[in-house]
């Protein structure tokens, strides 16, 4: 089956619950084991809360809004995040060692596990960042 | 996320409910830290928590941490299978105190 579905949500750690249950949606209409649905679910949580984190560091509140698509083409996911944060650039992101135990740095270790590829584009008119991750399902 | 502290002898038991994300770990950790800080041995019990994601894993580091610190521990019990697998994901089995 083929899909696509998007939905803004405001930039904040408050909205990241209705990330999921937008996510979880979704995925119900897709037939997938549920673990592989919980981990997309953790993949897109943590790409959204990334946004909030970093892209808005040092900012207290805004009314900004980031959009999230999911689409799903012939067995290709393809999940599009855009954000008006500050520009990311890919070349600075990197997770922890997972042997230097402390807390944080995880959450891109968690996408790069769960998908096959993580690529920021440019090639959205209005928006600042663009994120697409991408899993053969 | 809601929680339920119970007492007994120098065991405080933190009973979390919910789903543990970004936007509730100050929350988690306003609980759980200070009864670290006071040298109490911390069980975590998460059979009722359904999803936690990177921020809550820190929340489970900071605490085994902050334990080690204090010469006391944190041990996270009756973990539901998908918090077990975020965990492992994240090759922490091994180091924090799994029951």
């Amino acid at each position: 089956m083929n899909l696509s579905e998007s939905k803004d949500f405001l930039v904040s750690s408050a909205s990241l619950k209705e990330v999921r249950t937008f996510s979880r949606d979704v995925f119900e209409k897709i037939n997938l084991p549920q673990e592989q649905k919980d981990e997309l679910v953790l993949a897109i949580a943590e790409a959204a809360q990334n946004i909030v984190k970093h892209g808005y560091k040092g900012v207290d509140s805004t009314t900004d809004r980031m959009e999230i698509k999911i689409a799903l083409n012939d067995g290709k996911l393809e999940i599009g995040f855009f954000d008006k944060g500050k520009a990311v650039v890919p070349e600075n992101i990197q997770h922890r060692q997972l042997d230097d135990i402390k807390p944080g740095g995880l959450g891109t270790y968690f996408i790069k596990q769960i998908m096959d590829g993580a690529v920021f584009k440019k090639d959205e008119k209005g928006w600042v960042n663009h994120l697409v991750l991408t899993k053969k399902i | 996320m809601t929680y339920k502290v119970t007492e007994e002898a120098n065991v405080s038991t933190v009973f979390l409910n919910g789903e543990i994300d970004m936007d509730v770990t100050e929350k988690a950790k306003e609980v759980i830290l200070p009864l670290v800080e006071a040298g109490k041995e911390v069980h975590l019990n998460l059979k009722d928590v359904s999803y936690m994601d990177s921020s809550g894993i820190s929340v489970l580091i900071e605490s085994h941490q902050k334990a080690l610190e204090k010469n006391t521990k944190v041990v996270v019990k009756e973990v539901s299978k998908s918090v077990l697998k975020v965990i492992m994901m994240a090759k922490l089995e091994q180091i924090l105190n799994l029951e």
